[in-house]
């Protein structure tokens, strides 16, 4: 996502220039849909969500600091407004600083075993839909970065940003979120 | 060779493992069955995962975004404003000495009269200052507001300094109707 060109958008949006914010909205909608959908489940919510992003970063867009990436800023919005969804509704959420107890720091394997490969036994379309379905059941902090990591392709750092947590933390969360879909899938089979 | 962990397994296949690692890796691999379906199932999942398809975003969601949004208010430093109210000021005095037909010096040196014949002067100017603001408020207000709407428009797409130039041109230009009216109608001292 062309940064330079988010920094001239966001100069204009502040002059006055609607037409700008409105090519900020057509840049960032389908990536936003695509986490925040993953994320709260339903359609017409992420769609509400992801339309309160947009509505909220224009509205603050005064407080944004040009020194920080502005996708970075708007996946902080979202997920501000993701963590407040879960808790509203009551759903399972940690801090990925916490440590994950026996479930989740044991889950995962220090090296590799004899267990035969998951993917292999499905097509490509097959897998994703899987994929799909083993997200549901991740634990929605780590269900964020694996979304994070793979559809929104962000960086580490990127992230470690949003969450404003070491680089280190985030790595080993996202390294849990992928072993954890790999063992669902495992389930799944 | 022992089996490499997984954490390095992903780094691999991220592409961030050292190159004396990754050698090492390879080399592994082709005498560790185990390593070798480890990557090749983790490799596979990862790429079902990033190529998940994006939500699709209703055609009207952008305009659904724009309509919510309230437009930023638009910045004009403080020095920027007192240069505008001046420019104005000084329009406004001009116009006000033309339709009373005294020049400023006239008035200045009314001053130096007698205090009776200046609060005289001055009762009779106010009122028709007064007269004058009274009209103009019902006749050129529509037209004000039309003319303050498009400099606001204007200036959010002009650059500063451009602004100040044009201001600068216009008082030059208010100056100068003031002194060649002042001639045509001999209002001079």
């Amino acid at each position: 996502m062309n940064e330079e060109q988010d920094q001239v958008l966001v100069r204009r949006t502040l002059r006055g220039d609607k037409k700008a914010f409105e090519m900020i909205v057509q840049k960032y909608q389908r990536p936003l849909l695509s986490y925040v959908g993953r994320m709260v489940g339903d359609r017409e919510l992420a769609l509400d969500f992801t339309q309160d992003v947009f509505v909220r970063a224009y509205a603050s867009l005064r407080s944004y600091e040009p020194q920080y990436k502005f996708s970075t800023w708007l996946f902080k919005i979202a997920s501000n407004l993701v963590i407040d969804h879960w808790r509203k509704k009551r759903l399972p959420t940690f801090s990925l600083s916490e440590s994950l107890g026996e479930d989740g720091d044991c889950l995962t394997l220090d090296v590799p075993d004899d267990e035969p490969a998951v993917a292999r036994q499905f097509e490509l379309a097959d897998l994703r839909q899987r994929i799909e379905t083993a997200l549901e059941k991740l634990p929605g902090p780590l269900r964020e970065l694996f979304v994070w990591r793979h559809v929104n392709e962000l960086s580490y750092e990127e992230m470690a940003e949003i969450k404003g947590l070491p680089l280190g933390t985030i790595k080993n969360r996202v390294f849990q979120a992928k072993e954890m879909v790999r063992r669902i899938l495992r389930e799944m089979s | 060779m022992s089996c490499f962990k997984i954490k390095e397994i992903y780094d691999y296949i991220e592409g961030s493992l050292s190159p004396e690692r990754r050698e090492e890796l390879e080399r592994h691999l082709g005498v560790c069955p185990r390593c070798r379906r480890a990557v090749e199932d983790r490799k596979l999942i990862a790429g079902a995962a990033s190529s998940l398809p994006p939500l699709a975003v209703p055609d009207d969601f952008t305009d659904r975004v724009m309509a919510l949004i309230t437009p930023v208010k638009v910045k004009h430093p403080a020095w920027l404003i007192i240069l505008a109210s001046a420019s104005s000021l000084l329009a406004l005095t001009a116009m006000v000495m033309i339709a009373s037909g005294k020049s400023a010096l006239g008035t200045i040196s009314g001053a130096s009269h007698s205090f009776w014949e200046y609060v005289k002067s001055a009762a009779v100017l106010t009122a028709k200052v007064a007269t004058l603001l009274t009209l103009a408020g019902k006749t050129v207000r529509p037209l004000l507001e039309a003319v303050y709407k498009g400099l606001s428009v204007l200036t959010a797409f002009i650059h500063p300094w451009l602004q100040v130039l044009i201001l600068v041109l216009a008082m030059g230009f208010v100056v100068s109707l003031f002194f060649g009216m002042r001639k045509k109608f001999s209002l001079g001292d």
